[in-house]
């Protein structure tokens, strides 16, 4: 069993608009970021890898297996961890009740087997003091850290998530990425997010998307490279600048492909990278539209 | 964490469905309950199962403890009762108290603490029968009523009355000729 | 309060035993409201698991499962009772369509026509014989249709069969509706209650059958819209209710079933594929 997922010439439509297009990848082991606007594709993406679509055309390939084939999919599905963007919980039940559900679906059957591991995930997003209380009585944070304890549930190979910090609060998020480090050691970790500080503190690897195209592929430091001397300070903001802001300071932080000389250069950020990325690309226009995000 | 925190403000917690407090509160608790219910009834697996049903009743009515007393006090409440109702073979409560009655009066150095806390009563308790001296300390010391008192001990409602007034009768003659 | 504590012979003497009443009723009030004699009793206690002596441990093990565990619902015990281990249980009993509220609307809606029926209304003979095999291919759809259960995303990707679950849960459904589809039908004039059991399973595997195209729920409407202008048709055209249970009808009814549960069988693998919502 090969510890890799790769996509080959992927396409998926929805109607006659095209969520993904061409899309060619390689992940490993680690922790991989997905960057993008909204509609870039990234839960299209993430929801192919996750094996919940298919692909229009395309091979996927998810640790050897093939999804197309229903075994094989079946056999992904159980080394498969998926946190979904949006999630509803069953009416009524308790943080445990939830995650044990789950997890008989995830095939544990032994019942003291399957309370040890409901517990374990619970303590490692920090619900298991909170074990018995009711979904509905808990904070949108807490709900979404509920919603990542499913997805750990068996510490699977992969792990696919769509905005599990989204509404996190900062305390809660640092402890989160301990938790996928640490799994990320032997698991691949997919995780989109729209916060580029968690993509900074935690990924290896990032892909950017936009308009269902690949934009980047490659190693954080490298994109974070490609902005070098392209980021500066001003008083004022620079009307030459692709993106300009006002910071904490009180002063412009500007970016843009050119930088003029004799201008306050300062270190770049994954964040300026990618707005970076963005600003230098014209989005296509006509055929490849997004109708979901 | 919890260590700083006092019983009623566990219970609070309780309240909240924290089951962090819920451990806190059965690691100081759990042992002495075990104990002192052991001395009741000689059977572990009725007393394992009275001390399970107590925090589980704690669990599901913290507000039960209406904050006055200590809630070790209240949680002894629930326990003997939970005891009571667990009963299966009165055996192991009658054993518990002939090793009551085997014990030797005790030794002078004690004599003297127990003077501080109860006086001649020890000594006055020690001269009573073993039947007394259950009856005494179902009702006196654990609180509960003759009713409950009589399930606990397997005897009629009347004969734990009379006993107790018996008992009471006696410990008054004995402490009248204990004053100087 | 003093500062008197327990000495630590009188504790183990208490602990052990072997103590008289009033040495231990001594201890006993002392603890009551010292929590460092407590801890001492619990460091003496506490690693020594021994026969006769209780094991804290596995007594909270036990405490904790009393107090985190979901308790099984009714139906859940029902369903082990009949039979189906514990785990598929839970999953077939947290379908909505086993919820409380739902079971008493359908049984309200049911009544409604029933009464309906028993007034020897043509129309409402009619009403009650349109309704009916509809009930339980509604309470199908109702339980695996991505609408209606929130919690369908992360339940698409993992590993149990989903056929079997669908499955499972037709059947236990059927087994409680068709029971009261049954019973109401008692109160309609003319005709024994068995013969509406034919179109409500074939409606109902129908509805599995299409739901291997689109989503449940519009499957289920579908199969309901058909199968009101089948009836209304047949009636218009025979002039009583009754004759959409004549047995040639019958007879389209089962080939009906058959046909659907082939379809569902062979298209199994198709049930669980995603259909996102159009925003």
């Amino acid at each position: 069993m090969t510890a890799s997922i790769s996509l080959r010439g992927v396409g998926r439509r929805f109607g006659a608009a095209w969520a993904l297009a061409d899309v060619n990848l390689d992940l490993a082991p680690g922790v991989t970021g997905l960057l993008g606007p909204n509609g870039a594709g990234k839960t299209t993406l993430l929801r192919l890898l996750a094996t919940a679509l298919s692909p229009t055309h395309g091979q996927v390939c998810v640790l050897g297996l093939d999804p197309a084939v229903p075994a094989e999919r079946t056999g992904i599905r159980r080394r498969l961890g998926y946190l979904p963007q949006e999630i509803g919980f069953p009416r009524g039940f308790s943080a445990f009740a939830f995650v044990d559900y789950i997890a008989v679906l995830k095939e544990w059957t032994q019942p003291a087997v399957r309370h040890a591991e409901v517990r374990r995930v619970l303590d490692l997003v920090d619900l298991g003091g909170i074990s018995t209380k009711r979904i509905r009585a808990m904070s949108g944070g807490q709900r979404r850290r509920l919603a990542l304890a499913q997805a750990l549930l068996g510490s699977p190979p992969v792990l696919i998530l769509d905005e599990p910090t989204a509404g996190v609060d900062p305390e809660q998020r640092a402890a989160l990425r301990n938790v996928l480090a640490e799994l990320a050691r032997t698991s691949i970790v997919v995780l989109s997010t729209h916060q580029t500080e968690d993509v900074a503190a935690l990924c290896e690897r990032v892909i950017v998307l936009d308009c269902g195209r690949v934009r980047y592929n490659g190693q954080v430091t490298e994109l974070v490279g490609q902005a070098a001397g392209r980021v500066w300070l001003a008083d004022a903001p620079d009307a030459a600048a692709s993106a300009s802001w006002r910071t904490g300071t009180g002063r412009y932080r500007n970016v843009a492909e050119h930088a003029r000389a004799g201008v306050e250069h300062v270190e770049p950020s994954l964040e300026d990278a990618y707005l970076l990325l963005r600003g230098g690309t014209r989005p296509d226009s006509g055929d490849v539209r997004e109708v979901l995000s | 964490m919890h260590g700083s925190r006092s019983d009623a403000a566990l219970l609070a917690a309780i309240g909240e469905r924290d089951l962090a407090a819920m451990r806190a509160l059965y690691d100081r608790h759990a042992a002495w309950l075990s104990v002192r219910l052991t001395r009741r009834c000689n059977d572990c697996d009725v007393v394992a199962d009275a001390v399970q049903d107590t925090f589980v009743a704690v669990w599901r009515k913290p507000q039960g403890f209406r904050g006055d007393g200590d809630v070790a006090a209240w949680l002894w409440g629930i326990a003997i009762r939970r005891l009571v109702s667990r009963l299966r073979s009165h055996r192991e409560v009658i054993a518990s108290f002939e090793m009551m009655d085997a014990t030797p009066v005790p030794a002078a150095e004690d004599q003297v603490l127990l003077s501080v806390e109860y006086g001649d009563i020890g000594q006055a308790l020690a001269r009573l029968s073993p039947e007394m001296r259950a009856v005494i300390q179902a009702v006196v010391l654990d609180g509960l009523t003759a009713k409950e008192a009589a399930r606990l001990l397997d005897m009629p409602v009347g004969s734990v009355k009379t006993r107790l007034s018996r008992a009471k009768a006696h410990l008054r003659a004995a402490l009248a000729e204990g004053l100087p | 309060m003093t500062s008197w504590h327990v000495d630590e012979m009188a504790l183990r003497r208490w602990i052990g035993r072997s103590d008289s009443l009033a040495d231990s009723a001594s201890v006993e009030q002392h603890l009551l409201w010292c929590d460092q004699c407590r801890e001492r009793v619990n460091a003496a206690v506490t690693g020594k698991p021994a026969p006769g002596v209780v094991d804290l441990g596995d007594m909270w093990s036990q405490v904790r499962d009393a107090v985190e565990l979901p308790r099984p619902s009714v139906f859940e015990r029902l369903l082990q009772r009949a039979g189906l281990p514990a785990h598929d249980a839970k999953l077939v009993a947290v379908a909505s369509a086993f919820r409380g509220k739902w079971l008493a609307g359908v049984t309200g809606v049911l009544t409604f026509v029933a009464l309906a029926a028993a007034l020897g209304d043509s129309r409402g003979v009619w009403l009650f014989l349109a309704v009916a095999p509809l009930v339980p291919c509604i309470a199908v759809a109702f339980s695996y249709d991505p609408k209606v259960d929130p919690a369908l995303e992360p339940e698409l990707v993992t590993p149990y069969p989903a056929l079997r679950l669908v499955l499972l849960r037709t059947v236990a459904i059927l087994a409680m509706a068709l029971p009261a589809v049954a019973l109401f039908g008692l109160f309609v004039p003319g005709r024994a209650p068995y013969t509406w059991l034919l179109p409500a399973v074939g409606c109902v595997a129908a509805v599995l059958a299409l739901s291997t195209w689109t989503s449940s729920l519009r499957a289920a409407v579908a199969v309901s819209a058909v199968w009101l202008v089948v009836v209304w048709s047949l009636v218009a055209q025979a002039g009583s209710p009754d004759v959409v249970l004549h047995a040639r009808f019958q007879i389209g009814y089962l080939v009906l079933a058959v046909t659907s549960t082939v379809i569902f069988l062979v298209r199994g693998c198709h049930v669980r594929e995603f259909r996102p919502r159009r925003r």
